[in-house]
């Protein structure tokens, strides 16, 4: 018995302390949004490439809610509400912000919460998102379309200026995708948004053999025998940086390990495949062009 | 009638609770109904009132008010399927998880949806839930009978063998669900948190009725026999003489139970430990008799449910604890609590 008492009296205590800090934040947002909105949409985006595209077109004022994948503009941390991951959203903080328009990407949605929303009666659109140029721009133009904006050419226009910087590589080198969250360690297969990332940047996927992220195991890592480790930022951080990169399972017996070939990039660059694909596709052949000297 | 009195009486006391608490849930959560209360736009709605705004509709009414009725619904029938098998078992630690019915549930659930995805879309809603509601009975029963089978020989069952074919069900459901989720790329499966530690975030009407209906089926047969549980508990051949079909109370209790920790598990994944915590806490208060623990426990499992999923909803604003760590976290000392008491009888 005491031990509920306890158990209780430790969760009323954590919860009253997140009403104060609740109460606290409602504040701060309120003081923020100096430009005026371009419409009286109020949109949530729920994957970091629609927030980007949004915001590009110059309807970022008009963002009220995200998810946790839109990391970029940084300015929406002060504007928008951070609804967390897609996964786990529920519908009520999504209808907390009134939104008047909901943007989703098929890749993240949940068929549960999809369902809610439209029963919620609130404008949703969910986009099928490709990972490739041609895809983004079909994104971007559909966006474009669902929040009534129709100069999104200078966008597109903007995505090959950028490609054309892209240098081609001699020998294309082989590059592993390690997604590190934890101690979870998972490789990009193909079908993914770093998969064709790293070919749009003059590089070649070192796993073929499956679709989407899978296990990292030794063997595999051996037989894949990248030249060269990709990671998140953020990932590489957590796994403990290159020396951490170096230690994982299989890596010292490939070229990469052995050349000490380990390279990082945002994660919301890299994923997003929105405005920025090309800036990511030359930043990362400005990599590969580096690690394969 | 003094004793019949006295139940009604606590009875009362712990429906003001649970509508108290309903109170509460309804007034928490992100949505602002632009400085409007909840109860009156809820009141409003109620009384078919058109210029209610959609959202603020929406949120009350299919959102906040749909979940606390599943809350309810589910708490309670968690609640009595423990109740329920403590008395088939004669033992206070046979609950539906850790006796691996959940388990069992969960596997033939995620098998219909797996396999129901290729033909769900042409099927009405009621049925498409049903037939989720309807592989987790069975996945329920057959757990059930296994265990049964297993563990219990002569009327007299092995405590030890029962919670052991407990771990093995889990075990083996455990690793298939698993494994369904890692083939199933496109969402069709919602994932193993749901499946493991619940959630009551997918609640809608439709899913309220079917409950609803389930658990007015189950109680009418189950609530009235707590004399003949009492009696049970004094040995079956004594219960027998007592003028109880024997055989046929424990096949009711084992089709019923299913039955309920079936669909519960079914809309709302894997819920732990209510059926634990509820029936220790009313025998602490009422030892172990039957006729007022039976009753209680319907009313009290949505107290402690209802409570537990506002938690989970408020804590970790905007986004939500899954519900199954709450009750874990109330239920893991309990067990322990129940082992070290019955250390000698086990």
């Amino acid at each position: 018995m005491k031990k509920i008492v306890l158990v209780v009296s430790v969760l009323l205590a954590v919860y009253s302390c997140k009403k104060a800090e609740g109460a606290k934040q409602e504040n701060t947002t309120e003081a923020v949004s100096s430009e005026t909105p371009k419409s009286n949409n109020k949109i949530v985006t729920l994957s970091g490439g629609i927030t980007e595209i949004v915001s590009a077109l110059g309807h970022e004022k008009e963002i009220v809610g995200t998810d946790v994948t839109s990391t970029y503009p940084e300015s929406l941390k002060t504007t928008a509400k951070n609804l967390g991951h897609v996964r786990s959203i529920t519908i009520e903080p999504i209808m907390a912000v009134n939104p008047t328009l909901i943007l989703a990407s098929d890749k993240d949605i949940n068929p549960e919460l999809m369902g809610k929303i439209k029963s919620s009666g609130i404008k949703a659109e969910v986009f099928k998102q490709e990972y490739s140029v041609e895809g983004t721009k079909k994104l971007i133009e559909q966006v474009a379309k669902a929040i009534g904006n129709t100069d999104y050419q200078k966008l597109n226009d903007k995505i090959d200026a950028d490609l054309k910087q892209v240098q081609p590589l001699a020998k294309k080198p082989k590059v592993l995708f390690i997604y590190a969250r934890g101690n979870m360690l998972m490789v990009s297969g193909t079908k993914t948004p770093m998969d064709a990332l790293i070919t749009l940047a003059g590089g070649q996927n070192a796993v073929t053999e499956f679709e989407d992220f899978k296990p990292l195991t030794p063997e595999a890592v051996v037989k894949a025998n990248p030249d060269v480790l990709f990671f998140f930022s953020s990932g590489l951080e957590g796994a403990g940086g290159n020396e951490g990169a170096l230690k994982m399972p299989g890596v010292s017996q490939t070229n990469a390990g052995k050349n000490k070939k380990i390279i990082a990039m945002d994660g919301g660059l890299v994923s997003g495949f929105g405005p920025r694909v090309g800036e990511a596709a030359v930043g990362l052949n400005k990599l590969l062009i580096e690690n394969t000297k | 009638m003094k004793t019949q009195s006295k139940l009604y009486f606590y009875l009362t006391i712990s429906t003001i609770l649970l509508v108290i608490i309903a109170v509460w849930s309804l007034n928490t959560g992100v949505y602002n109904f632009n400085g409007a209360s909840p109860y009156k736009i809820l009141w409003e709605v109620i009384k078919g009132n058109e210029n209610v705004s959609l959202s603020d509709k929406y949120v009350i009414w299919d959102v906040r008010a749909a979940r606390i009725i599943m809350a309810i619904l589910i708490g309670s029938m968690l609640a009595v399927s423990g109740t329920g098998l403590q008395g088939l078992f004669k033992n206070p630690l046979a609950t539906g998880d850790l006796i691996g019915l959940t388990s069992g549930a969960t596997l033939l659930a995620a098998i219909a949806i797996v396999l129901g995805g290729y033909f769900k879309q042409y099927l009405p809603e009621v049925i498409q839930f049903s037939l989720v509601g309807i592989s987790a009975f069975i996945g329920a029963f057959l757990s059930m009978m296994l265990v049964y089978r297993i563990s219990t020989s002569g009327g007299k069952t092995n405590v030890v063998m029962m919670l052991l074919t407990g771990v093995a069900i889990t075990a083996i459901g455990f690793s298939i669900t698993g494994f369904l989720i890692y083939i199933s790329k496109d969402e069709q499966l919602r994932d193993l948190t749901f499946w493991n530690l619940g959630s009551l975030a997918a609640a809608t009407w439709t899913k309220n009725i079917v409950l609803g209906i389930v658990l007015i089926i189950s109680y009418v047969i189950l609530i009235p026999k707590g004399k003949a549980l009492n009696a049970m508990m004094l040995g079956e051949k004594d219960a027998q003489h007592l003028g109880i079909n024997v055989e046929r109370l424990k096949k009711q209790i084992i089709v019923i139970v299913a039955l309920m920790v079936g669909t519960s598990v079914g809309f709302s994944g894997t819920i732990g430990f209510v059926g634990l915590i509820v029936p220790y806490i009313l025998r602490l208060l009422f030892k172990s008799n039957y006729a007022f623990i039976l009753p209680l426990s319907a009313v009290c499992g949505s107290v402690l449910l209802l409570t537990a999923d506002t938690f989970s909803r408020s804590i970790v604003e905007p986004s939500e604890l899954p519900i199954g760590i709450l009750t874990a976290l109330m239920g893991g000392p309990i067990f322990i609590a129940i082992l070290i008491k019955f250390k000698k009888s086990l």
